[in-house]
This record gives structure tokens, C-alpha cells and sequence, in this order.
């Protein structure tokens, strides 16, 4: 079976660690190593739990390093919805498993390098604010060249933001990293809130993932019952949206998801827009497309999707 | 004597050339390393004429790393000289050095972090765009404690209308930078043009450069000369300034300049991008983050620099003579 070579640079972050539970049982992803970066947790928060899901998912063999402690210029925000730990009510143990001792950046530089050198290009899933991948694109601009494609959960375009007005939050939390990143070669496919807002994972979601989650059935249970948001005239219903696990949605599934090629600006300089991203639909400005936006996601078969692949920690092998 | 390590973070450029050469030329600074970045010129030249540097210096042992292509944000300017690009190989000789593989960030945070595992701490001269540096801070957060100062070119307050009527050009070419470098912690010291514009150098220095016929002084009269950065409309009588050698200046004869500890910031962006603004008087309650030069030995300055350089390149006595005035 052909893989798809990914490194994933997160922040988890609750829907950071089911995004990462749903890509350790996809034996279509070779998942290479995942990086961590500061956002909805501090930096040692978000790499201690990235440790930790990569215990309960028995994937000790992905090496895991600690990237960006904080935005390049704007002083860090923290998510408001994934409890003190980041995890929720979700309590796992103390990891026995350490990060690798080189930074996230300087993996991503020679990982990338060499994916360019053997003609190898490698997917990027970025679930946080963009601080690594910009820092990595700015010290050596030539990795882009072994860069396949970034796909990326962030943005908000038709739909309003979710921390301020205008912004979400992996954006807001870097603005000037998400510019640097629109601004590279880059390939880049967008799960905005406009696709993560179709796929609200209700109560009733959560129960049948407990039920199918064989051994890590608790935790998800408690993972996912620490992100509802319980505001049902926003969202529709009971439950909070799926955005990281998106990412891994669209690679595993894309046949879910309707997308639509156009030039992606960000704002990072208006205090009141900042953050803010903003697409040209229409080609007014003339400038080459830069991003696919994911517009339209098929709800109900992309959670389907999930459950199928939580319901293979039913068995123990892991791929 | 205690030498001081340092690293030159240079996009040379004339005036780096002097910066650079009157480091080298001097025994109290050991050059660890030039880190390179885009600025003047573009990157390709900055490095291939930081490698014509350490070769006419007689240094093809000091490393050279290439650095950021370009600003962390902003568009990409180049200087007012870019038109110099690659020094012309009758005015400095072509090089056999080549560029290390390793990025110029990655060298300047490896050698500060290292610096800091050994109790230790380095000097970064910044004479250049600050993306290099800015990068190397955010790389890791025990890079700062590993840098003992950081003495910039940039900036002006009372000197306005050099590269724009708002901004110094090194300031101009990338605020971002600046402000996360002003924003560090780290000891700061600062040029602004406000300062780099009181010494200026005429024709007598260019001849004191080359009087003792050593290779460098020939290089750098050569290059001056070429690029002549009077004005006297503006400076009132002849000759022009060498903006980044006083950095290195500084480090050797700090007695020639006077400073102050001032609450230094940098606009970002906006039609005033680059604008860089000093709490002389103490209106806000800014915390003093930069030193602040404001007055020079002018004839102290270009002594010493023509007397260092002038000596390079010469068998004996000993580069550290002390030549006569030549001025």
C-alpha cells in the first residue's frame, strides 16, 4: 500500500489529541514524527500531552519534538475550551516517553531537506498556530521543496471567527507566522471554521465512539465529552466542532469534502480584524491562488469515517 | 587581555566592510563566525562578499554563513548601493571560501546556547537588516542568555530622511525583527544614525588607509571611494559617514562615545513602518531597553579605524602598532 508521509505539528489541545488518535490506527499515513508548538497550551503542556496520547495510542515508535515556545511577535493566547491540562476531564499518566532532544524547527529544517534531496516531498498537518512551519520557511526557504502539500485546520472566511469577530484561533495566535506561510510556494489545502463548523460531534457522537473505542474507550469518552460547548443556538445542536481531526479526515477521505482554489490573505496589522483571514473568491486581485479552502464536508459520512478507524483500537495491533 | 567573542551579523556593503575588517584587524575581538543576511544587497552577493572579506583579511579560517533571504513580514528593500552588488573583483579579489552548509540562525543560536552551557556569553555586532538575529531568538528561549549584548546599526531619532523621510534603512528593511529584538531582554546597544552621521570620512582616510600599502586598506579606500557617501548638502562639509564600523568601535575604545540608557521602539507597520522612536525625556513608562549612542570622538574614531586597517595585511611590526595620525 502506497503511505502517505506526514509529520504532524500540533498543540493538543482536545481536538489536537483525537486528530492524532484517529491517524495512529490509518496504516495509510506514515506518520514520521509530530512536532509541538505553543497555542491552546503552553509549549511543555502541549508536547507533555503529545507524549501522552502517543502512550495510549501504543505508538511509542513516533518521535515527538518540542518546537516554538511562543508567536514571533504577538504575546500567546491559550485555548478556552480544553480544560487546565489540555486534555479535559481526560487524566492520563505521566509519560515514560521524552521528546526528542533536537527542536522542533531545526527537525522540520533537516527532515525536510532531505525529503527535498531523495525527491520525497512530505505532508505537513498543522493543527496549531503556524510558528514552526514560518520559522522553518524563513531560516531555510528551500524545505519548501520537500513540502507535498501543508494541510492546515485554520481560518475563517464566510463564517465569523471563534475567539474574536474575525479570527480563529490557530490564526489569531500567529498572524504574522499564518502570513509568512501564505506568503511561501507552498501547496496548501484549509479546513476553515466555515468546514470544521459542519461536523458538530453531538452526544450522541459520543457515545457510540465510546462504544466502538475498545481500549482507549474512557479516554475518548472523556476527551469528547469535554468538548461540548453546549451552545446550541451557535452550532445547531448539543457538542462542539471537529476541527483538527478535519486534517486527517481529508487525507484519510477526501471524497467527503468539496474545495475551492483561491488567494488567501491575512490581516496582521488591524487590532480589531487581527487575524483575520480573507479570500479572494471572486479573482479581484489578479494574484496567483494560493490555498484550497475546504467549503462543503459531508458530515455524517466523515464521522462515520472516524468511528470505523476509533473502532480498530478494538484490537491491539497497532500498524 | 580577555578576548571578546563575537559575531558579526552583516550584509555587507561598504560600510560592513569596514565593520568587518576593523574587527578582524583588532586582537581584543575573536570573530567566531560572520552570519550573513539579506540587506544592502541580496543574500548571494552579502555572502560572496562576506567570503572576499575574510580572504584580503587573511582570515579564510573565520566561517561565513549564509542567513534569511528576506524580512520576517514586510516586502523586501534593498539599500540605496544595492546597485554595488558583488564587489567588482578589481577593487577586492575573488574568493576561494565558500559559505557553510548551516543556516546563519541556526549558527548564531547553536553558538549562544553553547555559550550559555559553558556559563560563557558572545557579542553579536547586527550592522545588517535584524532577521537573522530576531529568527535565533525565537528559535530557542536560552539563546538570550547565552548573548552578552547585541550592538546595532539601526535606527534614528533626531537624523531623519535617510532611507525614507521616517527610517533608517537596516530598521526599515525589517521592523519586525527590530521589534522582537528590542522586545528580548538581551543588552542592547545602539547606533542610530544620529550618532553614525557625526564622524564622516574624507579623502585624507581613504589615503590613510592605503599608506602602509597592506592589502585590506587598498580593498576598503578603494571601495569608499567608489561609493562615496557624501553629501554636503546635508552634512554641511565634505566627506561621508561609515555607519557599522562603530559598532565594532565601540567594543574596542567605548571611551570614545557617550550614550544613554533609553526606552527604545520601532513602528511595525503603517505608512510609518521602520519609524523608530527613543524616550530621551522620560515621558512614558517604557522600561530603558536600549544604550543609546549619541556623541562621538569623531577624530578618535577614524583614527583608529584607519590605523587597524591600514595595518592589516603588514608582516611587521605588529598590527597592534600604534600608527601616528594619518588625518
Amino acid at each position: 500500500m502506497f503511505k502517505t508521509r506526514i509529520i504532524v505539528d500540533c498543540d493538543p489541545g482536545i481536538d489536537d489529541a483525537i486528530a492524532l488518535l484517529a491517524s495512529f490506527v490509518s496504516p495509510e499515513l506514515e506518520i514520521l514524527a509530530i512536532t509541538t508548538v505553543s497555542g491552546n497550551q503552553p509549549l511543555e503542556t502541549s508536547t507533555q500531552n503529545a507524549l501522552k496520547l502517543c502512550e495510549l495510542g501504543e505508538r511509542t515508535d513516533i518521535p515527538v519534538y518540542a518546537g516554538s515556545h511562543r508567536p514571533l511577535l504577538r504575546e500567546p493566547i491559550r485555548g478556552q475550551y480544553h480544560g487546565t491540562t489540555g486534555l479535559g476531564s481526560c487524566n492520563l499518566s505521566e509519560p515514560t516517553k521524552t521528546p526528542e532532544p533536537a527542536g522542533a524547527v531545526e527537525f522540520l529544517i533537516e527532515r525536510l531537506l532531505l525529503a527535498a534531496q531523495e525527491e520525497q516531498p512530505i505532508t505537513l498537518c498543522a493543527l496549531g498556530p503556524l510558528t514552526n512551519i514560518a520559522m522553518a520557511l524563513k531560516i531555510e526557504p528551500s524545505i519548501a521543496r520537500g513540502i507535498k502539500q501543508l494541510v492546515m485546520m485554520g481560518g475563517a472566511y464566510r463564517e465569523p471567527g471563534n475567539r474574536t469577530l474575525t479570527a480563529e484561533f490557530n490564526i489569531l495566535a500567529d498572524p504574522h507566522a499564518a502570513h509568512i506561510v501564505f506568503s511561501s510556494e507552498l501547496k496548501i489545502v484549509a479546513l476553515p471554521l466555515d468546514a470544521t463548523h459542519q461536523v458538530i460531534l453531538t452526544p450522541d457522537h459520543v457515545a457510540r465512539f465510546s462504544a466502538v473505542s475498545g481500549r482507549i474507550s474512557k479516554a475518548v469518552s472523556e476527551l469528547m465529552m469535554s468538548w461540548d460547548r453546549n451552545q446550541v443556538e451557535r452550532y445547531g445542536s448539543r457538542g462542539g466542532p471537529l476541527h483538527d481531526p478535519l486534517v486527517i479526515g481529508w487525507l484519510l477521505a477526501p471524497e467527503h469534502f468539496e474545495t475551492k482554489s483561491v488567494r488567501v490573505f491575512v490581516e496582521y496589522q488591524s487590532e480589531l480584524c487581527m487575524g483575520q483571514t480573507v479570500a479572494d473568491w471572486f479573482y479581484k486581485t489578479g494574484l496567483e491562488q494560493n490555498c484550497q479552502i475546504v467549503t462543503q464536508v459531508n458530515s455524517a459520512s466523515i464521522i462515520d469515517v472516524f468511528l470505523e478507524r476509533f473502532s480498530r483500537y478494538q484490537t491491539v495491533a497497532a500498524p | 587581555m580577555s578576548v571578546r567573542r563575537i559575531i558579526i551579523d552583516t550584509d555587507p556593503g561598504v560600510d560592513d566592510a569596514a565593520a568587518i575588517l576593523l574587527a578582524i584587524a583588532s586582537p581584543e575581538l575573536d570573530v567566531i563566525g560572520i552570519s550573513v543576511v539579506a540587506g544592502n544587497v541580496g543574500l548571494t552577493e552579502s555572502v560572496k562578499n562576506a567570503c572576499k572579506l575574510v580572504s584580503i583579511a587573511g582570515r579564510q579560517d573565520i566561517p561565513v554563513y549564509a542567513g534569511a533571504a528576506g524580512p520576517l513580514v514586510r516586502e523586501q528593500v534593498f539599500g540605496k548601493y544595492a546597485h554595488i552588488g558583488a564587489f567588482p573583483d578589481e577593487m577586492v579579489p575573488p574568493s576561494s571560501v565558500k559559505p557553510k552548509s548551516l543556516s546563519a540562525v541556526r549558527f548564531i543560536a547553536n553558538e549562544a546556547r553553547a555559550a550559555a552551557a559553558r556559563n560563557e556569553k558572545i557579542t553579536i555586532c547586527a550592522i545588517g537588516p535584524l532577521t537573522n538575529v530576531a529568527l535565533a531568538l525565537r528559535l530557542h528561549p536560552d539563546v538570550a542568555a547565552g548573548i552578552e549584548q547585541i550592538v546595532v546599526m539601526g535606527g534614528a531619532f533626531k537624523a531623519m530622511g535617510h532611507r525614507t523621510a521616517w527610517a533608517e534603512y537596516n530598521v526599515y528593511a525589517d521592523p519586525h525583527a527590530v521589534d522582537i529584538v528590542l522586545g528580548s531582554g538581551v543588552k542592547l546597544v545602539l547606533f542610530s544614525l544620529d550618532v553614525t552621521l557625526q564622524a564622516l570620512f574624507t579623502e585624507d582616510d581613504f589615503r590613510g588607509l592605503e599608506r602602509r600599502g597592506g592589502e585590506p586598506g587598498k580593498c576598503l579606500a578603494a571601495l569608499l571611494r567608489a561609493f562615496d557617501r557624501s553629501d554636503i548638502a546635508r552634512f554641511g562639509r565634505p566627506g561621508g559617514p561609515i555607519h557599522d564600523a562603530m559598532t565594532v568601535a565601540w567594543l574596542l575604545q567605548p571611551g570614545l562615545f557617550a550614550g544613554k540608557n533609553t526606552a527604545v521602539g520601532v513602528t511595525r507597520d503603517g505608512p510609518t513602518a521602520g519609524h523608530t522612536w527613543a524616550d530621551f525625556h522620560r515621558k512614558s513608562d517604557h522600561v530603558a531597553n536600549a544604550l543609546v549612542i549619541r556623541t562621538v570622538d569623531e577624530t578618535g574614531f577614524r583614527q583608529l579605524l584607519v590605523s587597524r586597517i591600514a595595518s592589516m595585511g603588514i608582516q611587521s611590526p605588529s598590527r597592534n602598532e600604534k600608527v601616528s595620525a594619518t588625518i
